[in-house]
C-alpha cells in the first residue's frame, strides 16, 4: 500500500515537474528566439519595415505641407475635439509639443526605423541567409533608415540616432544626436543602400527601394548639405536605369500606372476589403467634410468624421502660370453648402481652370485632386503616395547645377515643357533659383515637399507671416495669434510624452 | 444533560477503539495497555474510565475532568482517554475551550461527547484543508450565503457588498450579470488584475466569475494576509476567496425550491438632465447672438433656432433608451445523504433584462456535487459537476465611457424625432451646430450581438488515510469554457453608412489544475500538529478565432454567409503552472498557534531566469482567553491575538508570453501584390520578475458578554515591490510600451468587524458592522519617477508618481471665470503670447492657477495633483431581525471620503460649444459683464472652451455614498401538519434601495474600468447605472 501511494505521488511530481510545462511559447505566431532565421523570414521582416511608411505619410501632410502657404484646413467650429484642434495647429503655427499628431509622425518614423534595424542588426548572425538576399535586405533598411532620419532631421533638428536593435527598456533611452550627426549616418546609410541595391529590374517596379530610390534620397540629402557636384554625379545615374518622365503630369498618380518610368520611391496602398489589404485613406481626408463625396468619389463616402483637411491655398492656385496643365491636374473644386455643423453638401464639381466664383449660395472649396481616381472601397483607394518622382530628380539636379554657377535650363525646363510651359531663358542664379524654387512647389505640390522647401530656402519666416497675413483677411474663422512664424517655429518641438519619458531630451527652443 | 450523550461502552468497544486508532503505533499501544490496567483497576479501586470526543467522533484531547466540588480533576490523552478516581455516581464536570461544558455521573466506563459552541470550533474552508476558526492565525472572514439568498442578483458578487471588512465589491456598472469588481486590502498593483484569486471547491478557477449561480454556493472565505493566502503563492497578492458549495449532509433528504420575481428600474434622482428642446434652442440661439455680438459673425441664425419656444421638452432619449426591465430567477435543490454518501443538485434559470432596452442575460446552470465515504471511512471520494449556459443579447455593447451609449443619449439633439414619417429611423439625429452622432435608438434597436458561454466546472477528489493521521489527497479539477458571438450592424447605423459589418467568433478555453499532497494530523500530548506538502499543476489554454463579414447586400441575412468579403484570424494562447506546497501548523493545548507555509511556484509567464518563485509565511496565534489568569475575567469569552508575516506574489497580467518578443503581421502591399511581413510586434521582457507582496497582519479576536459582541479587528502593511506595469518607452525605440517591474507602493490599513446580538428571544436582532481604513503610497517608479494615464491632456485624468497615492487626479486647479477686463489682465491666460498676449482666454472664460508662475497658462507646467481617491474609510452595516415567523435584513454599503473626478459632467455635458446637448444648468453661463451667470458655466465664444475639457479642480466631488444595498422582509408560514412541505418562506426585497450621497452623478461607485488603478480609480466616464430591483420571492422545502 505504502510503495503505491509513494509510486503514485512521485508519478504525479514527475509529471508537474517536467520542466517542459513551463516551457511555453506562442503557436499562433513566433517569437524573437525562433524567428530570424531563414531568407524567407528576413524578407517579411523587410516588409513589416516598409509598412509604417504608411502612418507616416497618413500624418506627414500636416507636418510638411498644411503647414506650408501651399493648404489650409475647412473649419469645423461645431467640434472643437483635439482631433480637430491639434491638426488645426499644426496648419496655425500654434501646435504646443503635446500634439498627437507631431507625435504620431515621429513614432511612424522611429517605427520605420526600429524595424530596419532589427534587420540590420541581425543578418550579420543569420547564417542560414544567402549573401545576395542578405545584402538585398540590408541595402532595403539603409534606405528606410536613411529616409526616416532624413525626415527627422527636417522637423524636429538634431533626434536620437537608434542604430540597433532595442530589447531591453535601458536601451530606449538615448539622448539627442546632432544635426551633424545624423546627417553622417543618413549619408552613410543612403551610400551603403546605394551599393547594395539593384537598379529596377523592369518597369512597372517592385514598389520596394532600388538603386535609383538610394540614388535620389542620397542627391536630396547632398542638395542640404550643400555638396552639389556629388548631386549631380548621382542624379546623372539615373536615367541609365530607365527612369524618364511620363508623357502627361497626372500620369504618375494613376493607381494604374503605379511604380512606373517616372517613380523614384513611392509608398505602396492597396484599396479594397480583403486580407492584407491597405487602403489609402489620405484621398478623403482631402475633401470637404460631408456625409457623402459621390460627387467627387463616385461612390458615397461619409468623411464628416476624417476631411477638410489640406485644402489648396489661393496663394497656391494663384501661382500656377496660366497654361500649366498640372493645375487642372493636381486642384478640383467642388461646389455646394456648408451647414451650421459645418458639414458640407456637395452639389457641382468644376474645374479650377478659369474658376471665379461660385453661383449665389454656395461656396466654392478647393480639392487636391492628383489622388483622386476609382475608389474600390469605402476604407480608401490604391492611390500610392510619392516619395520620390523623376520630376524631382530633375529639379534636384536642376537646383545643384545652378548654385555650382552651371545652366539648370535642361533639366528645368524639361519638367516645364511637359507641363505645356514655355522655357525658361534666364541665366541669373538668384532668379533660377527662385524659378527651380517655383516649380518644385507647382510641380510637387501635396508631395509633403513645400514646408522643407521653404525651411531649406530660410525664406520660411517671410514668406508664411506674409501669406498668413493675407489669410487672416479672406477667412473668418482663424484664431487669433494664428500664422505667428518665428525662427523657432522652423522646427517642431519634440513630442512631449518622449521629452516627459526621457529626461536626457531636451526640448527645442520656443516650445 | 441528555441522556443520549453518555453511553456506556463496553470492554468490545474499548477494544474496536484501540483497534481503530492504535494498532501501528507502538506508543499508543502502551497507551493502550495503560488504559487496560487502570481500566482494570478502576473498577476495584472505584476508578473511573472513559474518552471524552465531539460531536463528529474526534477525541478531544486536553479537556479537563474535574470531580465536582473539588479541585480534583485530570486531563485527557491525545486519544481523549481519561481516567479519574472516583465514586460511582460523583458528578464529573468534562470542561474543555470551544465545547459546551458537560455534567454527567460517573459510570465506571463512560464516554463524553462534547458539544462544539459553534463560533469557536466551527471548521472553515481555508487554503488547502479545513481548520477550526479558532485556531487560525491569519487573517480570514468567513461569510455564509444563507440570509444572503433572497437578494435579486445575478452575481455572487453582490451578495458580497459590504459584508466584509477590507473586501471592497463595488457595481461599477450596472450592465446585467456584469461590472462588479473586487478589491482586497485596496488591491496591491499597477497593472496587474487586481481580482482576488476564486477557488471553488479547491479549485482555482481560471474563467469569468460571471458564470456562477449565487444559490450553489454555501459559504465565502476570504483570505487577506499573506499567512492564509501563502499556499497559492504566486497568485494570491490580491487575496483569496474560497467559495464552497452546497454538500448535503448525513440525513439531509430534501426538496427545495427557491424563486423570485423582480423588476429593476433606474431611479431618476440621479439622472443627468440636460437641455430639452426648447432650452437647447434657446441656448443656441444665444450662442449664435453671443457671436454677433463678440466674434463679428454676420450670418443667420439657423432656423431651428429661431424661435426656441415653439419647441417643448422635445425628444426625450434617455426616456427611450431606458425602461423597466424584469429579473428574474428559479433554482430547485435535491439533496441527500447517508453516514457513507451525500449528493447534492442544483438546477438554476436566471433571466435578467436590461434597463437598456434590447439588452439582456440568461442563464441556466446546473450543478451536482457527489461525495462518498468508503465503509472503512478511510477513502473518501467525489466529483461534482457544474454546466452552465449564458446568453448575452446586446449586453456587451459599448455602453459605458468615452463614446458609449450612456454618453452618446447626451449627444443626440432633442429637436430631432428618432423616426421619419413613415416610421423607419432617422439616422442622423444632430442639430445645426452639433457634432453629427447616429440615432442611439436605433444603434440599439438594429443591432444584434449575442454572445453565448458553456462553461463546465468539474472537479474530483480522492483522500486515503494510509495511517491514522496520515491522508493522501487528489483533486483535479477543470475549468471549461466556450464561448461564440454573433454580431450584425444594419448598414443604417454603421459609422461608415451602409456599411452592415457582421462578426463571427469563438474561443475555446480551459484549464485543468491537478494537485496531489500528503496531510498528516497527530497530536502527541497537548503538541497538536498538521503537516502538508505536495505538488500542484495548472495549465490554460485557449484557441480563439474571428471572422468578420461585409458587403451585406441588405439587413434579412445577418449571418456571415450572406457577406461579401470576409475576413478572419485564429490564435491561441496558453500558460502554465507547477508548484509544490508545504505548511505546518502546530499548537499547543490549542491556545499557542504557529504555522508556516510555503509554496513554490514555476511559472511560464516569465523568463527563464526569472521563472521560479519562493512564497514563504508565518503566523503565530495566542488565545489568551484560555489563559488562567483570564477566566477571571468574566466578561471576556474568548481572546486571541495574532501575527502573521509573508511574502505573495502576483502573476495576473494578460499577455502569456510577455517575456517573449513575439512577431506580429504587417501588410505592405508591393505593387497592388498583397504581401504579409512578420515582424516583433511586442517587445519581450526577458528579465521581467514576479511582483512580490510582502505582508505583515496584526490581528484581535475579541468575543465579550457571553458573544453577545464580538469584535475582530487587523492592522495590514503591504509593501509591493517589483511592480508589473506597461511601461512607456520613448517611442523613439520602435515601441510604445513594455511590460517591466517598474516600482513599488506600500499598502497599509486598519480592519474593523464587530458583531452584534441585540436581542434574543423572540425579537431576536443582530448586527455586523465592518469598516475598512485603508492607505497607499507609491514609493518608487522607474525614470522619469511618474507614469501618466496617457498623453492626451484632456483625458489625463491622474498620474502614478512617487510620494502620491494611486490613481492621484491630476490637472489645473480652477479659479473660476475671468470675472472682467481687471481680472483678464492681471490673471496669467491659457497659450497667451507675446503676438497674442490673451491667448485663448477672455472674460468669462475658465480661469485656472499659474502653477510656475510665468504667466502663461499651459499644458505641461500648470497642471498638478488636484486629488485624492482613496476613501477615508469603507464599510457596511448589516442587521437581522427576526420576530416569530418574521424575519428582516437590511445592508448597507458605504464609502467616506475620497474624491471622484466626474469626467462625464465636465468633459462632455457642458460642452460649451454647442456640439453636444450640454446640462439644463448651463444654461445660466457667462454672456456679458451684466449676465455673468452664476460664475460656473463659461461662456461660449469659439475657441475659447478647450480647457473646459481639459481635467481642472472644479470636476472633483466627493465620493461619500450610503448606499442600502438590500432590505428583506421574509415570512414563514407555518407548516406544522402540512403534509407537503416542510419550510415555506415567502419575502419580498428590494435591491439598491437608495443612494444616499452627494455626488451629482449617477453611480458613486463608478470607476472608469472596474477597479484596475491603472485605469483610474473613481473616475466616472459616465458607465450603466444601477438599477433598484423590488422583487418577491418564494422559498419551499417539500417534505
Amino acid at each position: 500500500m505504502k510503495k503505491l501511494y509513494i509510486l503514485v505521488l512521485l508519478g504525479l511530481t514527475a509529471a508537474s515537474c517536467k520542466k517542459s510545462f513551463t516551457d511555453l511559447s506562442p503557436q499562433s505566431s513566433y517569437s524573437d528566439a525562433n524567428y530570424y532565421k531563414t531568407t524567407q523570414q528576413f524578407g517579411s521582416a523587410v516588409t513589416a519595415a516598409y509598412a509604417p511608411l504608411r502612418d507616416v505619410v497618413v500624418n506627414d501632410y500636416l507636418m510638411s505641407e498644411q503647414r506650408s502657404d501651399n493648404a489650409i484646413y475647412q473649419s469645423i467650429l461645431s467640434n472643437r475635439g483635439t482631433a480637430y484642434t491639434d491638426r488645426e495647429a499644426l496648419c496655425e503655427f500654434m501646435d504646443a509639443s503635446t500634439n498627437s499628431y507631431n507625435a504620431s509622425e515621429w513614432q511612424y518614423c522611429y517605427q520605420v526605423i526600429s524595424r530596419a534595424n532589427i534587420v540590420i542588426s541581425r543578418l550579420p548572425s543569420a547564417t542560414a541567409v544567402n549573401a545576395d538576399s542578405a545584402k538585398y535586405y540590408d541595402g532595403q533598411c539603409k534606405f528606410l533608415r536613411a529616409l526616416m532620419y532624413f525626415k527627422l532631421v527636417r522637423l524636429y533638428g538634431g533626434v536620437p540616432l537608434f542604430l540597433k536593435e532595442v530589447k531591453t527598456p535601458e536601451q530606449a533611452f538615448l539622448p539627442r544626436s546632432t544635426v551633424d550627426q545624423v546627417y553622417t549616418q543618413i549619408v552613410a546609410d543612403a551610400n551603403d543602400a546605394l551599393k547594395e541595391l539593384p537598379a529596377p529590374a523592369g518597369f512597372p517596379q517592385t514598389g520596394a527601394a532600388s538603386k535609383g530610390a538610394a540614388t535620389v534620397l542620397l542627391a536630396d540629402v547632398d542638395v542640404y548639405l550643400k555638396k552639389y557636384a556629388d548631386a549631380v554625379t548621382l542624379l546623372n545615374t539615373l536615367p541609365a536605369m530607365g527612369y524618364t518622365l511620363n508623357a502627361n503630369y497626372s500620369d504618375a498618380f494613376q493607381p494604374t500606372n503605379k511604380n512606373g518610368r517616372e517613380s523614384l520611391f513611392e509608398v505602396q496602398f492597396l484599396g479594397g476589403t480583403g486580407t492584407g489589404v491597405t487602403p489609402n485613406p489620405l484621398v478623403y481626408y482631402f475633401l470637404p467634410r460631408s456625409s457623402s463625396t459621390a460627387l467627387v468619389t463616385g461612390i458615397a463616402i461619409n468623411n464628416q468624421s476624417t476631411g477638410g483637411w489640406n485644402t489648396p491655398t489661393k496663394d497656391l492656385i494663384g501661382s500656377y502660370e496660366s497654361g500649366d496643365k498640372r493645375l487642372d491636374a493636381s486642384i478640383g473644386i467642388v461646389e455646394g453648402t456648408y451647414n451650421a455643423s459645418d458639414y458640407f453638401t456637395y452639389s457641382a464639381v468644376k474645374s479650377v481652370v478659369g474658376y471665379t466664383a461660385p453661383p449665389s449660395g454656395k461656396v466654392a472649396v478647393a480639392y487636391v485632386k492628383k489622388y483622386q481616381h476609382a475608389t474600390p472601397a469605402v476604407s480608401g483607394s490604391s492611390d500610392d503616395f510619392p516619395i520620390y518622382r523623376y520630376s524631382e530628380a530633375l529639379l534636384l539636379l536642376a537646383e545643384a547645377l545652378n548654385e555650382q554657377g552651371q545652366s539648370p535650363l535642361a533639366p528645368l525646363n524639361a519638367v516645364r515643357e511637359r507641363a505645356g510651359l514655355p522655357d525658361i531663358t534666364a541665366t541669373d542664379q538668384a532668379t533660377l533659383r527662385a524659378a527651380i524654387l517655383h516649380e518644385r512647389r507647382i510641380e510637387l505640390a501635396f508631395e509633403d515637399k513645400r514646408w522643407h522647401d521653404l525651411v531649406r530656402s530660410g525664406n520660411a519666416v517671410a514668406v508664411m507671416n506674409a501669406f498668413g497675413a493675407t489669410l487672416q483677411t479672406q477667412i473668418s474663422y482663424l484664431p487669433a495669434g494664428a500664422y505667428t512664424v518665428t525662427d523657432n517655429r522652423l522646427l517642431y518641438p519634440l513630442p512631449q510624452a518622449e521629452v516627459g519619458l526621457n529626461t536626457q531630451l531636451t526640448q527645442n527652443p520656443g516650445y | 444533560m441528555k441522556p443520549s450523550m453518555i453511553n456506556l461502552i463496553t470492554q468490545g468497544e474499548i477494544l474496536r477503539m484501540k483497534k481503530q486508532f492504535g494498532q501501528p503505533f507502538g506508543r499508543l499501544f502502551l497507551v493502550w495497555v495503560l488504559l487496560m490496567f487502570f481500566a482494570v483497576t478502576a473498577q476495584a479501586q472505584g476508578t473511573i474510565t472513559g474518552r471524552v470526543v465531539d460531536d463528529k467522533g474526534q477525541p478531544v484531547p486536553g479537556a479537563a475532568v474535574m470531580l465536582k466540588g473539588t479541585t480534583r480533576g485530570v486531563s485527557t490523552n491525545a486519544e481523549g482517554f481519561f481516567t479519574i478516581s472516583a465514586a460511582q455516581g460523583a458528578t464529573l464536570v468534562i470542561r474543555s475551550i470551544g465545547y459546551k461544558t458537560e455534567e454527567l455521573s460517573a459510570e465506571k466506563t463512560i464516554s463524553v461527547i462534547l458539544k462544539a459552541i459553534a463560533t469557536e470550533l466551527n471548521e472553515v474552508t481555508v487554503s488547502y484543508g479545513k481548520q477550526r476558526q479558532r485556531e487560525i492565525s491569519g487573517s480570514i472572514a468567513t461569510l455564509s450565503t444563507e440570509k444572503l439568498q433572497d437578494q435579486p442578483v445575478m452575481q455572487f458578487a453582490q451578495q458580497m457588498e459590504g459584508k466584509v471588512a477590507g473586501v471592497s465589491v463595488m457595481e461599477s456598472s450596472g450592465q446585467p450579470g456584469r461590472g462588479v469588481d473586487f478589491r482586497i486590502r485596496g488591491a496591491a498593483s499597477f497593472y496587474l488584475n487586481n481580482q482576488p484569486l476564486f477557488v471553488i471547491d479547491g479549485l482555482p478557477i481560471t474563467g469569468s466569475i460571471n458564470n456562477i449561480n449565487p444559490d450553489e454556493i454555501e459559504t465565502f472565505t476570504v483570505l487577506k494576509d499573506a499567512s492564509a493566502t501563502a499556499l497559492y503563492g504566486s497568485r494570491a497578492a490580491n487575496g483569496v476567496i474560497l467559495i464552497t458549495t452546497r454538500h448535503a449532509r448525513a440525513g439531509d433528504a430534501r426538496v427545495e425550491f427557491n424563486s423570485n420575481y423582480g423588476v429593476q428600474h433606474l431611479p431618476s434622482n440621479k439622472v443627468p438632465k440636460p437641455m430639452n428642446a426648447s432650452q437647447f434652442a434657446t441656448f443656441m440661439n444665444e450662442r449664435y447672438q453671443d457671436m454677433k455680438t463678440y466674434e463679428g459673425f454676420t450670418g443667420a441664425i439657423p432656423a431651428e433656432y429661431q424661435n426656441p419656444s415653439q419647441y417643448g421638452a422635445g425628444t426625450n432619449w434617455y426616456k427611450l433608451l431606458t425602461r423597466n426591465a424584469p429579473i428574474q430567477n428559479y433554482d430547485i435543490t435535491l439533496q441527500s445523504a447517508t453516514d457513507h454518501s451525500s449528493s447534492t443538485a442544483i438546477f438554476g434559470y436566471q433571466e435578467q433584462q436590461g434597463v437598456l432596452i434590447n439588452t439582456g442575460t440568461k442563464l441556466f446552470s446546473g450543478r451536482i456535487n457527489k461525495d462518498l465515504t468508503s465503509a472503512n471511512g478511510k477513502l473518501k471520494a467525489g466529483f461534482s459537476i457544474a454546466p452552465s449556459y449564458r446568453l448575452d443579447h446586446n449586453n456587451r455593447l459599448s455602453t459605458d465611457g468615452v463614446g458609449g451609449l450612456f454618453e452618446r443619449l447626451f449627444e443626440a439633439s432633442p429637436l430631432i424625432s428618432p423616426y421619419n414619417p413613415d416610421g423607419s429611423y432617422v439616422r442622423n439625429v444632430y442639430s445645426s451646430g452639433m457634432v453629427a452622432y447616429i440615432n442611439p435608438l436605433a444603434i440599439f434597436n438594429l443591432t444584434n450581438d449575442d454572445y453565448k458561454t458553456t462553461r463546465i466546472l468539474a472537479n474530483g477528489y480522492f483522500n486515503y488515510e494510509f495511517l491514522k493521521g496520515l491522508q493522501l489527497k487528489v483533486n483535479t479539477g477543470v475549468d471549461k469554457g466556450a464561448e461564440s458571438r454573433n454580431y450584425y450592424q444594419s448598414g443604417q447605423v454603421t459609422s461608415t453608412v451602409n456599411n452592415p459589418t457582421g462578426t463571427s467568433s469563438s474561443v475555446d478555453n480551459g484549464s485543468y489544475t491537478a494537485e496531489a499532497y500528503l496531510d498528516y494530523k497527530r497530536s502527541f500530548g497537548d503538541h497538536n500538529l498538521e503537516v502538508l506538502g505536495g505538488y500542484s499543476a495548472q495549465k490554460f489554454s485557449s484557441t480563439s478565432n474571428t471572422l468578420t463579414g461585409l458587403g451585406f447586400p441588405n439587413d434579412d441575412i445577418p449571418y456571415l454567409s450572406a457577406a461579401t468579403s470576409v475576413t478572419g484570424s485564429s490564435g491561441y494562447t496558453a500558460y502554465s503552472l507547477v508548484s509544490a506546497i508545504g505548511r505546518v501548523n502546530y499548537n499547543y493545548k490549542g491556545k499557542y498557534l504557529l504555522q508556516a507555509a510555503l509554496r513554490n511556484d514555476g511559472s511560464s509567464l516569465f523568463g527563464a531566469l526569472s521563472r521560479y518563485g519562493d512564497f514563504p509565511s508565518v503566523s503565530a496565534g495566542w488565545i489568551v482567553s484560555d489563559e488562567d489568569f483570564m477566566r477571571s475575567v468574566g466578561k471576556i469569552s474568548f481572546l486571541k491575538l495574532r501575527a502573521s508575516y509573508g511574502v505573495t506574489g502576483n502573476n495576473s497580467f494578460s499577455g502569456n508570453y510577455s517575456a517573449q518578443s513575439t512577431t506580429s503581421n504587417y501588410y505592405y502591399d508591393f505593387n497592388n501584390v498583397v504581401t504579409q511581413g512578420t515582424t516583433i510586434g511586442n517587445l519581450g521582457n526577458a528579465s521581467l520578475q514576479w511582483e512580490r507582496n510582502r505582508q505583515l497582519d496584526i490581528g484581535v479576536d475579541l468575543s465579550i458578554l457571553k458573544d453577545r459582541i464580538s469584535l475582530t479587528y487587523d492592522y495590514y502593511h503591504k509593501n509591493t515591490d517589483h511592480l508589473i506595469m506597461t511601461r512607456p518607452m520613448p517611442t523613439s525605440s520602435g515601441f510604445g510600451s513594455i511590460l517591466d517591474n517598474v516600482g513599488a507602493i506600500s499598502l497599509w490599513g486598519h480592519e474593523v468587524t464587530i458583531n452584534t446580538v441585540n436581542t434574543t428571544g423572540k425579537l431576536r436582532w443582530t448586527s455586523s458592522l465592518n469598516i475598512s481604513f485603508d492607505r497607499n503610497k507609491i514609493t518608487a517608479l522607474v525614470s522619469p519617477g511618474y507614469i501618466r494615464r496617457n498623453n492626451t491632456v484632456s483625458s489625463d485624468y491622474f498620474r502614478q508618481q512617487v510620494g502620491h497615492p494611486l490613481g492621484a487626479f491630476y490637472g489645473f486647479v480652477f479659479q473660476g471665470l475671468y470675472k472682467d477686463a481687471d481680472d483678464l489682465a492681471k490673471s496669467a491666460k491659457y497659450l497667451a503670447t507675446a503676438t497674442n498676449p490673451n491667448g485663448v482666454s477672455d472674460i468669462g472664460t475658465i480661469k485656472v492657477k499659474d502653477i510656475n508662475g510665468d504667466g502663461v497658462i499651459d499644458d505641461v507646467n500648470d497642471r498638478t495633483f488636484i486629488g485624492d481617491p482613496t476613501p477615508t474609510f469603507t464599510g457596511g452595516f448589516t442587521n437581522y431581525l427576526s420576530y416569530k415567523n418574521f424575519d428582516c435584513s437590511i445592508s448597507t454599503a458605504f464609502d467616506v471620503g475620497g474624491q471622484i473626478l466626474n469626467a462625464a459632467k465636465w468633459a462632455y455635458q457642458t460642452n460649451m460649444d454647442g456640439s453636444r446637448v450640454p446640462l439644463a444648468a448651463a444654461l445660466n453661463h457667462w454672456r456679458s459683464l451684466s449676465d455673468p451667470g452664476n460664475g460656473v458655466y463659461p461662456r461660449t465664444k469659439t475657441g475659447t472652451t478647450a480647457i473646459g475639457r481639459e481635467v481642472n479642480s472644479q470636476w472633483l466631488e466627493s465620493a461619500t455614498y450610503l448606499s442600502i444595498k438590500n432590505i428583506t422582509l421574509g415570512y414563514n408560514l407555518n407548516m406544522k401538519g402540512n403534509s407537503m412541505f416542510r419550510r415555506l418562506r415567502a419575502y419580498a426585497s428590494v435591491q439598491q434601495l437608495l443612494v444616499l450621497t452627494k455626488y451629482s452623478g449617477m453611480n458613486p461607485e463608478i470607476s472608469l474600468s472596474g477597479q484596475d488603478p491603472t485605469q483610474g480609480i473613481k473616475v466616472d466616464e459616465e458607465g450603466y447605472p444601477i438599477p433598484r430591483t423590488l422583487s418577491i420571492g418564494l422559498s419551499a422545502t417539500f417534505k
